[in-house]
């Protein structure tokens, strides 16, 4: 009796499983998706010929749309007019990167998935998630156009195989120093070009009172860890992240080149010059204390000098306060390194139901009608048209001149309100100096073991030179670097 | 059969719980058994590829500085956690005033309420060696250099250990005053007669009476020692992360930000496999059975 009872919960269980795992998604779509094939039937890696009648288009994206989902909603209605296509714009508030992958596990099917991170779009081309976009690229009219994207750019968005698996989205540009020229001014002091200029301009940040308060509340520089201290390991000929050196795989960063720029970081913060939060800040509690008077400099994107700017003189039209880009500090040989972020850019899932409209929609993101409406936004809502004059809103002014597409490679379609103030000198910066990082499959392993230690070494918790010494030994030891 | 005709409608009554546990609990859970014996990608075949992942897992030096640090900080919020309700029910027992009773309970419960964003923002804002309170406090009093209390490796654990012991306190102290309130007043009743003083009470009456409770206060915090992820994700930052990254930290780099996920999966079975042994233990040690 007791083994019949067993027997039967057994197979219960069994027939419970069985029938709870065939309702997964695993099998029938994804092998479908791995061989390239798509249910509309129509390879993605082809041009986009189909007409715009009927075709539907699933986006997930993080930043391209309205800035509410009443106007995401007028948004994709846009994006019908303007295309003819039934777009679904899909934009979660928080946690993009966690959705994306549980939407792709779940083997949920969208057309378009923005990303802005090269690893993982490497992971993607592993994963087998991403379709191969060369043979669209290359015989697009419009993508395969030097003026619309350079020649060279698309290096960016190339898989091992020397394959195109993506699209970009925008222009993204690099991360600088970013100085307030107004106290420069304010105490008479020249734009820093070397360490130590850099180092007396921060220390009269700190000790002059710069914003003229009468309290000793200001620190020279902030960052938000080591994101992103390139601007000044330049001046050691120290690129981040991963760089090949005779087929090796080495850091620089745990070099002893690194240990003179550790301890200058420790010296700042031993002498109260760097805000001693840098370690647990994030990139927005650092803009705050940079536009709140409480730091000189910060390192931060191009596009957020213009933001800068445009914040505080919306805030005070009176306002003195200018954001200024500064070049890296060149090395001994007088080269300069900067740092050029990831991209943004579309994939097109390999179980994309309507590769198509993907397609079709793609061609029309690098034309003048979708950078309009990924810069200034919806027509008669975000801005007017008289004739080829533009006229932002009130809405548009509040956005800023971005839904998802402050900036773009298209030189044919020109900035129609100009650049926000001093954007246009810190993108020069980033295309004379900046290149992008290497970034290999271990970062992730070694990104933890290089934050350890030069944190604690800039921070003085840890004797420079012992920290790079380790860092360098532990990297090794685990296999992360060749030598 | 006669049994299923009788009880028939609460056997339909079940269903649904029967039914949300299967879909919600057991079906993930075999899942991710299977994804863990397979070379998993998002799109495309998955082939099985036996103790491959758990092999990795075990091979791998991160997963065991991993385990040290789960232990080690799992252990102290075991400890805490478990010590600091104690003593503060068995001193709110002795006050007399209702009213003050009430509102030091109430005050103290507040924080188990809040998430671990919330509390983690507050405390980073705390513990700020710039304008933070503690700091501004101890350079006040002490005349000491402020203290950088997140980016120091040799403090992460114990803020770790006690923020989440300050936090679940008011929780673990409202069991264990119900506890104290069911204790059977003749007890004390007799105690008194017998010549006990107030410590007495406590120790052989109150203490005693509050075994079964404390047995089961320590077998719900043993089940959530491996689990610890929230307030490490909040609290931790390079400086401090070899110290705090425990196991389920792990898996959420393995699985989430590396797509690992069949390496991912492989080592949320060992935290499932060892928490189920450190129950056993703690059932056996603490005779649970005889509650």
């Amino acid at each position: 009796m007791k083994n019949k009872l067993w027997l039967t919960m057994s197979t219960v269980a069994v027939a419970g499983t069985m029938l709870l795992s065939g309702c997964g998604s695993e099998s029938d779509d994804s092998n479908v998706a791995n061989t390239g094939g798509n249910a509309a039937n129509a390879p993605a890696n082809a041009p986009a010929n189909a007409p715009a009648g009927d075709m539907k288009l699933r986006i997930l994206d993080a930043n391209i749309g309205g800035k509410t989902p009443e106007e995401n909603a007028k948004f994709e209605a846009e994006i019908k007019r303007l295309t003819g296509i039934e777009a679904k714009l899909e934009k979660p508030a928080s946690d993009y990167d966690q959705k994306v992958l549980t939407a792709l596990g779940s083997g949920e099917k969208y057309d378009l998935i923005e990303l802005s991170d090269l690893n993982k779009l490497a992971s993607f081309v592993d994963q087998g998630v991403v379709s191969d976009l060369t043979d669209f690229v290359t015989k697009s009219p419009v993508l395969s156009d030097p003026a619309v994207v350079p020649a060279g750019e698309w290096d960016q968005l190339k898989s091992k195989d020397g394959n195109i698996v993506a699209v970009f989205s925008k222009f993204q540009g690099g991360t600088m120093p970013i100085v307030r020229k107004d106290w420069l001014d304010k105490l008479g002091l020249k734009e820093p070009k070397t360490l130590d200029e850099f180092y007396n301009v921060l220390k009269a940040f700190k000790e002059n009172d710069p914003d003229g308060n009468g309290k000793n509340d200001t620190y020279g520089l902030s960052t938000s860890g080591l994101y992103d201290i390139q601007g000044f390991m330049s001046a050691a000929g120290l690129k981040a992240r991963y760089v090949m050196k005779d087929g090796k795989r080495t850091i620089p960063y745990a070099t002893e080149a690194a240990v003179p720029m550790y301890e200058w970081f420790a010296k700042l913060v031993k002498e109260g010059i760097m805000d001693p939060n840098f370690v647990t800040n994030d990139s927005g509690k650092m803009r705050n204390l940079f536009l709140t008077d409480r730091v000189g400099m910060v390192t931060y994107w191009d596009a957020w000098v213009g933001m800068f700017n445009s914040m505080k003189k919306t805030e005070d039209p009176n306002t003195k306060f200018q954001a200024e880009a500064l070049e890296s500090i060149p090395g001994a040989d007088g080269s300069i390194l900067m740092r050029r972020g990831d991209p943004d850019f579309w994939i097109i899932p390999a179980n994309a139901e309507h590769p198509d409209a993907a397609k079709k929609f793609l061609e029309f993101w690098h034309t003048e009608p979708g950078i309009m409406l990924g810069s200034l936004g919806i027509e008669n809502e975000d801005y007017t048209k008289e004739g080829d004059a533009y006229k932002l809103t009130p809405t548009g002014t509040e956005h800023n001149m971005d839904h998802g597409v402050p900036f773009w490679y298209n030189q044919n379609v020109k900035y129609p309100f100009g650049k926000l103030p001093g954007v246009q000198e810190a993108q020069d910066l980033v295309t004379k100096n900046a290149t992008l990082e290497l970034t290999l499959p271990t970062w992730p392993d070694a990104e933890k073991i290089v934050n350890d230690y030069a944190l604690k070494a800039m921070s003085g918790q840890m004797d420079a030179a012992e920290a790079v010494k380790k860092m360098h030994d532990e990297l090794l030891g685990k296999k992360l670097i060749d030598e | 059969m006669k049994i299923l005709k009788r009880y028939g409608a609460l056997y339909v009554m079940m269903v649904p719980v029967v039914a949300y546990f299967l879909v919600f609990a057991y079906y993930p859970l075999v899942k991710g058994l299977q994804t863990s014996f397979q070379d998993y990608k998002l799109m495309g075949d998955r082939p099985y590829v036996g103790f491959t992942n758990y092999n990795a897992v075990l091979h791998d030096s991160t997963f065991w500085d991993a385990m040290v640090n789960t232990l080690v900080i799992g252990g102290g919020i075991l400890f805490f956690s478990f010590i600091a309700p104690l003593i503060l029910a068995l001193s709110l027992n002795e006050v007399l005033q209702a009213w003050y009773k009430k509102l030091t309970q109430m005050i103290l419960y507040v924080p188990h309420l809040l998430s671990w964003v919330v509390i983690g923002g507050i405390w980073i804002f705390l513990l700020s060696p710039d304008n933070g309170l503690v700091n501004m406090l101890l350079v006040h009093f002490f005349h000491i250099s402020p203290i950088n209390f997140l980016s120091d490796p040799t403090l992460a654990r114990w803020i770790v250990i006690l923020l989440t012991a300050w936090k679940e306190m008011g929780y673990t102290c409202i069991l264990f005053l119900a506890a104290i309130v069911s204790i059977n007043p003749s007890l004390y009743e007799a105690a008194r007669m017998d010549g006990a003083s107030r410590w007495n009470q406590l120790i052989y009456v109150t203490i005693p009476q509050l075994g079964n409770t404390m047995k089961v206060v320590f077998l719900l915090n043993t089940l959530g020692v491996l689990r610890i992820f929230d307030q490490v994700f909040i609290l931790r930052n390079p400086t401090v992360a070899s110290k705090l990254d425990v196991l389920m930290m792990y898996t959420f780099q393995k699985g989430i930000l590396e797509i690992k996920l069949g390496p991912a999966a492989a080592a949320s079975f060992f935290i499932l496999i060892i928490t189920l042994a450190l129950t056993l233990v703690v059932r056996r040690m603490t005779r649970f059975d005889e509650v």
